[in-house]
């Protein structure tokens, strides 16, 4: 507003309006500045109080000190003590503090859930003179007008000079943002670089390694009370009085919460009866403190809990070097996880792994590791009859000055990482090819050993282990204080963008070549939905294994389900009066996927259906071959075809025999050409197919003299048409048969004269030897 | 001491000479100080090794902080055999002039080439007008 010196200043024509207007000013300024003018200026003295806390600055270790020249760090503070200030504030703004959105809590609560660092003092930018103290240093050299009022009014210091050469290793490290999920390096108050003054105490345990659980707390102080000790059971620890974990805003239905250390162990320690336990346990957030578990042994847990355990069959862990005295690992009592954790997932709510707490195999590892450092670290000093190798490594490491400067902590931090992120919720899912190679491996090796009498050679094996689901119920973020519900968009709840609306396209407007293009990509819609109810078919053997008795026949009858929809996914479903057209089926194999995909399901079909499949492919089978030219993925048919052919009677294989040669159903004269034919024994496949269609009948034909007369005549009509076509056909039109079935000399023999026998085996190359 | 077996894990090769070969191209010599999970490489007293033909020139450069999105492979350098090599160093400024030399004919090359194309009507697209990934 204007600020005139004097009242002789304003100008004559201002309105009397103008003047009430400044007084009004004045009076409003008088009201709001209390520290000026108000109960602030009268009773408070507020340069007394910095006076006071800059006394309390000097009794502190001067470990806390200030940094001379660096005023750029000292700003980034000051800003980082204001947005600690507005988070703070923020995070008492929201309401629901158990928050199911870690992406946004933890977003705000990353700045004040900081180990306070020693020494520094509330952050509020008018309290702080450590805060102003730091500022002033740099300040007086560049000399910023907008902070001079406080430089006026802080109580006077020495200025900072001969605080260059103080102890390096004593500065205040700036603030670090903590990674939320995994945690970061440990917060030191030492840069990284400096030598280590002493051997570092693996409590790190109970620091900011051990990231936080997933669902996020007010602030609280990280560490949980050594005092009670790692021998009570969880019920004891939710009956102390006064425990600070009662302390909580939670809901008291919800049990109390242990820290990440106890519910780790809590996890490693739960000996449960096999089959019994079932991912829902863990499926309640802090659900496993609850009810479930107090039906457990108490003494049990008690003499478990801060040992190093094996895993619970909860962790499905595969590994095969046994830690000492273990049970036997869990996969001879297939525990109830594995159907179940896939059930849970097809539900609404979100589940996500649990990854934040490290398997307990792997945690000891990492402190075998440790302590083995510790114990070389003990022994170089003290006995020097070390293997030359090592001896010869040490001195490389003795004389080289820049060697560890990555910590054995930070290494143990890194190696941590990357055995977190070996856990997954089911890891014949998420790493299919490592578990089966490796149980492959076992097998073989199991083999071996059961063949020789060797000594036992553990192969060690990479843990990947199977945590637990957590469900997660997403509740989106609400503010306090605000008119309506602002929903925060963020990773777990995605906000819907763009408003994309899908419109059908009427069949007339389209071009021909846009209608073949739709075809093919609902053909190979088709084909993906057929083949992950091909890929669920086959891995039921392996769920039937794993799974409890009374799932079985739900299992079954899943499957059967599963293989009807198959096999009308491949025909057409519906199909009216008869089949109406095998068009749907040689769309499907037209297409190279398709073909392989038809290959693996036939061994499911039944009977009747399979001749079905094999009957429309030899029906259409010129086509398919002329489609296959470029892919030639046709042979991979020809095995499930052969054995689909052992069981067919023979009726029907007179009549595949027919359709293949495209045989007229009269006995009469011929085409003059079968280009059908033709087509088939130029191809492969065709050929193959046919001879071993034939090897079929002969078979029936040798072994079943009894059959009946009209099979009998028929068989040997098509046989009669069969021979007289294969002889018209010249032979450099022939292709190269998978493989020859041997008793086709003998079923020609039957047909044919000698002459003509002659001719027709080395045509179709019959007798081996000649190749 | 190998607690995960059967990954990789860049902890054992801490504190040991490395190559390290890098997208851009260039080779990387220093001694592999500090990691993380991303591989991210800090590398000691680091040499760049500039290649051409037999001859190899070698720049000093420091501590480099390499992202490990950027390594295309690394391999550690036995010391003891490291100098058994048939290649030739040379100085830094010869090294660079032949590479300068190398990477001229190399243009040539790819010009005439794309001359001839484009006389018969053809023409490649250059990989730098593609997009990298």
């Amino acid at each position: 507003m204007f600020r005139y010196e004097s009242l002789e200043d304003c100008p004559l024509d201002e309105d009397e309006d103008a003047f009430q207007g400044l007084g009004e000013e004045d009076e409003e300024i008088d009201q709001f500045n209390d520290d000026t003018f108000g109960s602030g200026a009268v009773d408070d003295d507020w340069q007394e109080a910095h006076e006071r806390l800059a006394e309390l600055e000097e009794k502190l270790p001067a470990a806390v000190s200030e940094q001379t020249g660096n005023g750029e760090r000292d700003e980034m503070d000051l800003l980082g003590d204001h947005e600690e200030n507005l988070a703070e504030r923020l995070s008492k703004m929201v309401i629901e503090n158990d928050l199911e959105d870690p992406a946004i809590m933890r977003a705000v609560q990353t700045r004040p859930v900081l180990q306070p660092q020693p020494g520094s003092l509330n952050s509020s930018i008018w309290d702080g003179s450590e805060v102003l103290r730091r500022i002033r240093g740099p300040l007086l050299a560049q000399e910023m007008p907008t902070v001079s009022v406080l430089e006026y009014a802080l109580p006077q210091r020495p200025p900072q000079g001969p605080e260059d050469d103080r102890d390096l290793s004593e500065r205040a490290l700036p603030r670090r943002s903590t990674s939320p999920i995994i945690g970061s390096p440990p917060v030191r108050a030492v840069p990284i670089g400096t030598p280590p003054k002493q051997m570092a105490v693996p409590s790190f345990n109970q620091q900011i390694l051990c990231p936080k659980p997933v669902h996020v707390r007010p602030p609280m102080p990280p560490r949980y009370p050594a005092p009670y000790g790692e021998r009570m059971s969880p019920n004891q620890l939710c009956n102390v009085p006064n425990s600070s974990l009662l302390g909580h805003p939670f809901p008291p239905s919800v049990p109390p919460v242990l820290s990440p250390l106890q519910r780790a162990q809590l996890l490693g320690g739960a000996q449960l009866q096999p089959g019994r336990m079932s991912p829902s346990q863990f499926a309640r957030v802090p659900g496993f403190v609850g009810s479930p578990l107090a039906a457990m042994n108490p003494k049990l847990l008690q003499g478990r809990v801060g040992q190093m355990l094996p895993p619970a069959p909860g962790f499905r862990a595969f590994f095969s070097a046994p830690p000492p005295a273990t049970p036997p690992p869990p996969q001879q009592h297939p525990p109830g996880p594995g159907p179940l954790v896939q059930n849970l997932r097809s539900q609404a709510p979100m589940f996500r792994a649990d990854t934040t707490h490290l398997h307990p195999q792997h945690r000891r590892l990492l402190h075998q590791r440790q302590q083995q450092n510790r114990n070389q670290h003990r022994n170089l000093n003290g006995a020097g009859d070390r293997g030359s190798h090592r001896s010869s490594h040490q001195d490389h490491l003795r004389k080289d000055p820049y060697a560890n400067l990555m910590l054995q902590r930070e290494k143990d931090w890194v190696a941590k990482i990357q055995m977190m992120q070996l856990q997954s919720t089911d890891p014949y899912l998420d790493d299919f090819y490592y578990q089966n190679y490796f149980q492959k491996l076992e097998k073989l090796s199991a083999a071996e050993e059961l063949q020789g009498d060797g000594p036992k050679k553990e192969r060690t094996k990479l843990i990947t282990p199977q945590v637990a689901k957590l469900e997660h119920a997403y509740k989106p973020v609400q503010f306090e204080g605000s008119l309506g519900k602002l929903t925060v968009s963020s990773v777990n709840n995605p906000r819907k963008m763009i408003d994309a609306v899908v419109t059908s396209r009427s069949e007339d407007d389209e071009t021909k070549e846009k209608q073949v293009r739709d075809k093919r990509r609902k053909t190979l819609v088709i084909i993906e939905k057929t083949y992950s109810l091909l890929l669920d078919v086959e891995d039921y053997e392996r769920r039937y294994l794993l799974s409890l008795e009374e799932e079985r026949p739900a299992l079954m009858d899943e499957r059967k389900h599963k293989i009807c929809s198959m096999y009308d996914n491949l025909r057409g479903k519906l199909p009216g009066q008869e089949r109406p057209s095998d068009d749907l089926f040689v769309q499907i194999m037209c297409i190279r996927k398709g073909k392989r995909m038809v290959a693996r399901i036939l061994p499911f079909l039944s009977t009747e259906q399979a001749a079905d499949i094999l009957m429309t492919t030899a029906r259409n089978l010129p086509f398919l071959i002329k489609k296959d030219a470029q892919d030639e993925v046709l042979p991979c048919l020809l095995s499930p075809f052969s054995l689909l052919l052992y069981h067919l009677p023979s009726v029907t294989v007179t009549s595949l025999l027919q359709q293949l040669m495209n045989l007229p159903q009269s006995a009469a004269a011929p085409a003059p050409s079968n280009p059908h034919l033709t087509a088939v024994l130029q191809n492969k496949f065709g050929l193959s197919l046919l001879l071993v269609v034939l090897s079929r009948g002969e078979d029936l034909q040798s072994s079943d003299p009894a059959t009946e007369s009209t099979e009998n005549n028929k068989w040997m009509q098509v046989m009669f048409m069969a021979t007289r076509e294969l002889l018209r056909i010249p032979q450099a039109a022939l292709a190269k048969p998978i493989s020859i079935p041997t008793n086709l000399v003998s079923l020609f023999s039957r047909y044919v004269d000698r002459q003509k026998l002659n001719l027709l085996e080395t045509k179709l190359q019959l007798v081996q030897g000649i190749r | 001491m190998n607690y995960m077996p059967g990954t990789a894990s860049l902890i054992e090769d801490i504190d040991k000479k490395h190559l390290v070969l890098l997208r851009d191209g260039r080779t990387l010599i220093g001694f592999l100080r500090s990691i993380d999970q991303f591989a991210n490489l800090v590398l000691h007293q680091t040499v760049e090794r500039i290649h051409v033909g037999k001859k190899y020139g070698d720049i000093p450069r420091g501590i480099f902080v390499v992202r490990g999105e950027n390594v295309v492979l690394l391999g550690e350098i036995d010391l003891e055999k490291e100098s058994d090599t048939p290649l030739q160093q040379v100085s830094i400024e010869e090294i660079l002039e032949e590479q300068r030399v190398e990477q001229q004919t190399k243009l040539e090359n790819e010009k005439l080439k794309v001359q001839a194309l484009k006389d018969r009507g053809l023409s490649i697209p250059r990989a730098d007008t593609l997009d990298e990934y």
